[in-house]
């Protein structure tokens, strides 16, 4: 049944980028000062969302799981925490490659790019504290607290940011042009959103059940040890 | 013995081993001499740009030397077992935590008062004219780091790479309360006032400190029992 | 404009290699857990058996 679900989603997700990729190229015309760089929106501002939504929704798993104690919780937190960070890698790579052509510059330490950058560093360290503890317990626990810690700091992060590059103004950087898209162009932006979710919830599912199947080869050996 | 009686026993403990060996403090003030050294070399001194960023270079040295306090915060524990008799004792892990914390944090304020006479002396930077207001910053900022630092030490003080994973892990938690001492800093050091466009750091700072504290005092138990 | 178009291409690879690795880097971790899981059972049907005698 998992199985077929995930099929399912694999598939549609793959279509939907499919056809999106035939929009993006053939029907969306160049914008009129970036050219063509510009559709990397399209992957851009999806991963993004993608890896914020993961954060969130893995905070809410780590808080299930010190109620319930249940390991699969912790198992979930990892596994959307996990793909969040390739989405957030994703993300700052095709943005800084956007930035190099239409701002000139592979980086800048605007508002946006550096909170996220700071988001991308806390979870790299919550998957080296995974990495770091052996035993499945206190590593649940442990990272449990740590994303929820992280969660709280994203948002602190995000709104001190804002502030402290607001006050000092440099050039004026925007990512997202969302408002001043025509609507045509716009929709391909939630078409691969919805595309991305799904892509990630199969590699979710997938790495969920790696959890479980170690979980159940650590069982095994305990009971292997008992005779 | 009540919930403040508690707490202020374990900030004692610490205190008084830390009076007796002194092995913290002085570790974390050369570290913090050496820093000022190595910006030497990277800042000029004397020049007007390194005034624009006094603010920062002085809250690097204390986040930089805080994390050697930190480390040894829990670290110290481990020794003959007294981790466990700690938290077996009737104080529970929040009392634990905030006479750690308290103990941590009188060290770091003493390591930073060391400091700033001594920084601006090398840089030449102007002693500030509401030298309190600084004082007030100084006295937040620290709670800041302090509070991270001391939840964070409790959960990699059983960590194989303990001295990677704390700086790993809590720098990036730290960057509001960085920014906004940063920031009350530099407006402090330059002479200038406090406008009512630098209120929103404070703000910050407060608010950083109190979501913070209630966060960590809430979710220590499980970091330190399960 | 042609820049443009290569940046544009540099990118899209980028995001779909960050994917595709991703992706394979989870397949072979399945592989091998597949595998391990296979071990320790045997493993355990092995002592089962030996326990019984």
């Amino acid at each position: 049944m998992r199985l077929k679900i995930m099929l399912v989603l694999a598939v549609l997700s793959g279509v939907i980028l499919a056809w999106n990729l035939h929009t993006m190229f053939l029907r969306v015309p160049d914008e009129l000062n970036q050219g063509a760089i510009f559709r990397i929106i399209y992957f851009h501002v999806p991963s993004a969302i993608t890896s914020f939504t993961g954060f969130f929704f893995a905070m809410f798993a780590s808080v299930a799981y010190l109620a319930s104690k249940n390991l699969r919780f912790d198992a979930i937190a990892a596994s959307i925490n996990e793909v969040s960070l390739a989405f957030a890698t994703i993300t700052l790579i095709t943005g800084s490659l956007w930035g190099r052509i239409a701002w000139g510059i592979w980086w800048t330490w605007d508002a946006r790019l550096t909170s996220y950058f700071v988001c991308w560093l806390l979870y790299v360290g919550y998957l080296m504290l995974r990495r770091a503890i052996d035993d499945p317990t206190t590593r649940a626990r442990l990272c449990a607290v740590l994303s929820i810690f992280a969660c709280a700091d994203i948002v602190i992060v995000w709104k001190s940011i804002e502030w402290f590059r607001t006050q000092h103004p440099g050039p004026v950087l925007s990512i997202r042009n969302g408002g001043g898209m025509a609507p045509g162009m716009e929709a391909p932006i939630w078409w691969n959103l919805l595309a991305l979710l799904m892509l990630s919830a199969v590699l979710i599912m997938m790495r969920t059940r790696q959890d479980a199947m170690q979980r159940e080869i650590e069982s095994l050996r305990r009971y292997a040890h008992a005779f | 013995m009540s919930f403040l009686q508690q707490a202020l026993a374990i900030a004692g403990k610490d205190l008084r081993s830390e009076v007796r060996s002194k092995e913290t403090v002085n570790a974390s003030l050369s570290f913090a001499l050496v820093i000022l050294l190595l910006f030497s070399f990277a800042f000029d001194p004397g020049s007007e740009e390194t005034h624009e960023i006094a603010g920062g270079l002085l809250w690097l040295v204390f986040a930089f030397a805080g994390t050697l306090i930190l480390n040894r915060s829990f670290a110290r524990e481990l020794v003959n077992d007294c981790l466990d008799a700690l938290i077996s004792s009737p104080a529970s892990g929040a009392q634990l935590f905030l006479g750690k914390c308290l103990a941590n944090y009188v060290l770091l304020m003493i390591v930073e008062c060391v400091c700033l006479p001594i920084f601006v002396i090398f840089y030449d930077a102007r002693w500030p004219r509401q030298g309190w207001l600084l004082f007030v910053v100084m006295l937040l900022g620290t709670w800041g780091i302090t509070v991270i630092g001391t939840l964070f030490s409790a959960m990699t003080v059983n960590l194989r790479l303990r001295e990677l994973m704390l700086p790993t892990l809590i720098y990036p938690m730290l960057i509001p309360a960085l920014m906004g001492a940063i920031q009350l800093s530099t407006v402090l050091m330059a002479g200038e006032p406090l406008g009512a466009d630098n209120l929103i750091w404070f703000k910050l700072l407060v608010g950083f400190d109190l979501i913070f504290t209630i966060l960590a005092v809430a979710l220590v138990e499980i970091v330190l029992v399960g | 404009m042609d820049q443009n178009y290569t940046f544009m291409f540099y990118g899209f690879t980028a995001a779909w290699l960050v994917v595709i690795i991703y992706v394979i880097s989870i397949a072979l971790r399945e592989k091998k857990l597949r595998a391990e899981l296979d071990r320790v059972k045997r493993m355990v049907d092995d002592r089962e058996h030996e326990a019984k005698r």
